[in-house]
């Protein structure tokens, strides 16, 4: 299985090229680093999935000596070991521009975020296609304009809040829920995009 | 004799199109031809050999072993060859090579090495500049690179020209000199098979018709050609499938010697090529319905 991650990988070597460089620009411009973490991290990942998705592609990783539940699995591997290079760089790059170290805690945000959206993304686009994910996203987004403006009025502050008191936040019992719910989330997430894979035709 | 493939009762329905009742059989250490027309179900027969299709009923088991629960084993000794380009486009053979050479424990860098020499396949350059024919060489080198012992190909020999087709033809040809490697591809072009094929297997509207040894096909059909006078009613159901003219009849028969007995010397009998075979057989089936 750990060759179909090495396969990735080997298929975005060019990608890492021309995103790596970019990522140092965003963080010397001074952009927020969880930002720059978590868009950077799902970029990798649904290119990683989107150079799979041909039906040839499929036709090739089925015929070779892998199972389906390896091909899925080495993606939602694969997404955990990009976030960590994504987030390492990130660190390495605070800390030889800036000279200082990064909030644990950002990364961990950063970390979380990437999983909740992975969970998210990856069975929709084995469900339906990745391409839908920009329309699926945009109507997601149009959805919660409307409630930011209708229902909430202010959702958007109460968004940024939260997000500020969730990283203020020093109570460990507390991470350890988020934790918990966001591992279950992704578990179940690899699960139902077993089980989707499976009974694809090709 | 030992069976590599074994098909029992496979059923796969498809919107408009269904397989029906899929039995056949493939013997080890030898080549066999898969014939039909255009959507007949050589393709979805293939993917179910390779698993990725499912069957909605009925078994497949390869080397003696099911899918469930022999998956990779079986994968491991199966070299494929299919008619589109399954290669990831923008790489180079060589780092494609890097992509399945991990996954195939037999793998066999020398042979590699030879097959790439003696097809002249370029190593750097990306596979999407390939011609159809540098392609099917690069698929048939990756496919023959890990021992496979069986080698299943879906129209390797469409799309390709007559003098690669028969280096292809030759290439095979000697693979299966140990007798332990068994090949299983489908064509339209039947001419290929006469060069290699052991055995025939013809299916048609998803039906499989017969798997058959190549001289008992040419033993046992006959083209029958003779004048109208003598078909009757009787005689006709002698005949798969028949074309008249004003000048006589020519038909296919799956009973050469009873044609023989029967008409004796008042008709010319031919052998059939295998696209007589498959023409009479489609046309016989459409007279049923």
């Amino acid at each position: 299985m750990f060759n179909l991650i090495r396969k990735d990988i080997i298929l975005l070597k060019k990608t890492f090229m021309i995103l790596l460089p970019v990522l140092f620009v965003y963080l010397t411009v001074g952009s927020s680093s969880i930002w720059v973490g978590i868009i950077f991290s799902i970029a990798i990942i649904m290119g990683a999935f989107a150079n799979d998705e041909k039906s040839s592609s499929n036709t090739l990783l089925n015929s070779l000596p892998y199972t389906r539940k390896e091909i899925v699995s080495s993606k939602y591997i694969g997404a955990f070991i990009f976030t960590f290079l994504v987030v390492f760089m990130i660190f390495i790059g605070n800390l030889i521009i800036h000279r200082e170290i990064t909030v644990w805690k950002d990364l961990l945000f950063i970390i979380s975020l990437v999983m909740v959206s992975t969970s998210l993304f990856l069975p929709f686009s084995y469900k339906f296609k990745s391409q839908y994910l920009l329309i699926a996203s945009l109507v997601s987004f149009a959805l919660y304009m409307v409630i930011n403006n209708f229902v909430f009025q202010n959702l958007n502050e109460k968004m940024s809040e939260l997000v500020g008191m969730l990283l203020a936040l020093q109570n460990a019992q507390f991470y350890l829920i988020i934790a918990f719910f966001v591992i279950s989330l992704y578990a179940c997430s690899w699960l139902l995009s077993i089980r989707i894979y499976e009974r694809k035709v090709f | 004799m030992e069976n590599v493939i074994e098909l029992q009762h496979v059923q796969k329905s498809f919107e408009g199109f269904q397989l029906k009742d899929l039995s056949l059989t493939i013997k080890k250490g030898f080549v066999t031809g898969f014939i039909g027309g255009n959507g007949v179900g050589k393709s979805t027969t293939i993917k179910l050999i390779m698993n990725l299709l499912q069957p909605d009923s009925g078994t497949i088991s390869i080397f003696g072993l099911n899918y469930k629960e022999h998956e990779k084993e079986i994968k491991q000794r199966i070299g494929f060859v299919f008619d589109e380009n399954i290669f990831y486009e923008n790489l180079t053979l060589a780092e494609m090579k890097k992509i399945i050479k991990p996954s195939y424990k037999n793998w066999d860098d020398n042979l590699f090495d030879h097959y790439v020499k003696s097809f002249e396949l370029p190593l750097t350059k990306k596979i999407k500049s390939f011609s159809k024919g540098m392609m099917m060489k690069a698929s048939l080198t990756i496919a023959l690179s890990h021992h496979a012992e069986l080698i299943i190909m879906d129209e390797p020999t469409s799309g390709l020209d007559p003098i690669f087709r028969r280096e292809l033809l030759d290439i095979l040809h000697n693979l299966m000199q140990d007798g332990e490697k068994t090949i299983f591809f489908s064509t339209h072009i039947t001419t290929d098979l006469d060069r290699i094929a052991d055995y025939i297997t013809f299916i048609h509207q998803g039906e499989h018709m017969f798997t058959k040894e190549f001289y008992k096909i040419e033993e046992e059909y006959a083209i029958v050609k003779g004048g109208i006078e003598l078909l009757d009613r009787d005689t006709e159901k002698e005949f798969i499938a028949m074309r008249k003219s004003n000048h006589g009849f020519e038909a296919l028969t799956a009973n050469k010697a009873r044609i023989e007995n029967i008409f004796g010397e008042m008709v010319l009998i031919e052998r059939p090529t295998l696209e007589d075979i498959m023409f009479y057989t489609k046309k016989g089936a459409e007279q049923y319905v």
